[in-house]
């Protein structure tokens, strides 16, 4: 997969989180942050690893991307800090052809 | 796993395995969140991963009409809640006793839980725990009534008006369940009830807390308390010091998880 697929399949993910309703206001892209632009709730952001680990399943482990990391931290991320560590994580698998 | 239906209802669960796999492992660690406004990320980015990393199983879960989970119409009675923890970790497979960790109102629940069935619990850890004692309802219905108003000023209407989706889920279970009549009409716990919990009770309360009485009472109350009261924090200690309970909680999982150390 792409980063360009997987910013795809995230975007719908978001949308599908926070409802169209909300997203339908916001461009969804790389720069997007959680807090600042999408104002993700902490429930919304577990909801989100729970859906990014049913896509991509054991060879991305966001729970342990998320570990280490303070509240502040997490919800600080970018949708490209996500993106582009999903897109390490297949890679390392070999799972990327782009 | 992040979906199980228990009792009928569907409920948001998340399980984060023990880390250290040093230890052999004790009890899993089973964390309650507040009640109305709250839901399991309360902890999910505070203290399971510290508690897991320190050798816990640990299990979180969004209670009924909170979070990811469903929300019916009724059945928001501290009974309820107890038999929904129960059903929930029945259909987990968890038959053999827990450690609880319990926030606000979700330390009223582990409490109840540890009442109904003293053989399941091995320990709890209160965070700014609500006991349930007669005339306690009352001050809590009235602060949780508020949420279902158009509150636009004050902390709390500032606080919907930046958080309107989890704003919506309060509005709604103020308006539009039993959750206010139920917590009105729940069954308080007595003295006696109390005096009988033989597990041992880390309570951890603010300097500052609107409910530092329950503290107290519960001092006089448990035959194996602790109490610490941590200083310069009100209620809101979880939300605002999570790093001031993370040692207390390091501590009491180690002390839960070390059985069988080899």
């Amino acid at each position: 997969m792409t980063v360009d697929q997987i910013m795809g399949e995230v975007r719908g993910m978001l949308t599908e989180i926070i409802g169209t309703e909300y997203a339908l206001s916001l461009d969804i892209g790389m720069d997007t942050s959680f807090d600042a632009d999408l104002e993700l709730e902490s429930i919304e952001f577990v909801r989100f690893a729970t859906t990014l680990k049913g896509r991509y399943g054991d060879r991305v482990d966001f729970v342990g991307f998320l570990a280490d990391k303070e509240l502040e931290e997490i919800i600080g991320l970018t949708v490209g800090d996500v993106v582009t560590y999903v897109a390490g994580c297949l890679t390392f698998a070999g799972a990327v052809d782009g | 796993m992040a979906e199980i239906t228990a009792g009928g209802v569907r409920f948001h669960v998340q399980r984060l395995a023990a880390r250290d796999r040093t230890r052999r492992l004790g009890p899993p660690v089973v964390f309650i969140h507040g009640l109305c406004l709250d839901n399991l990320s309360s902890f999910y980015y505070t203290l399971a991963n510290p508690a897991a990393h320190a050798g816990a199983d640990v299990i979180l879960y969004d209670q009924r009409g909170h979070g990811l989970s469903e929300r019916p119409r009724t059945g928001y009675r501290i009974s309820d809640s107890v038999a929904d923890l129960a059903a929930i970790l029945d259909a987990l497979g968890v038959d053999g006793p827990v450690c609880l960790v319990g926030h606000s109102y979700g330390g009223a629940i582990a409490l109840s839980y540890a009442v109904a069935y003293p053989e399941r619990v091995a320990s709890m850890l209160l965070i700014e725990a609500h006991v349930p004692v007669p005339g306690w309802a009352e001050p809590m219905a009235a602060a949780i009534g508020k949420v279902g108003l158009d509150l636009t000023e004050g902390d709390l209407g500032r606080w919907m008006a930046e958080h309107a989706r989890l704003a919506a889920i309060g509005k709604d279970l103020v308006n539009h369940t039993t959750l206010m009549t139920d917590l009105l009409a729940a069954e308080p716990l007595s003295a006696r009830e109390l005096q009988m919990l033989t597990c041992p009770v880390h309570a951890v309360y603010g300097e500052h807390s609107d409910v530092l009485g329950h503290a107290h009472l519960l001092d006089s109350l448990l035959p194996r308390y602790i109490l610490t009261v941590l200083p310069d924090l009100d209620h809101f200690v979880l939300l605002r010091a999570p790093r001031a309970l993370r040692p207390i909680v390091l501590e009491w999982v180690t002390a839960w998880t070390a059985v069988g150390v080899p």
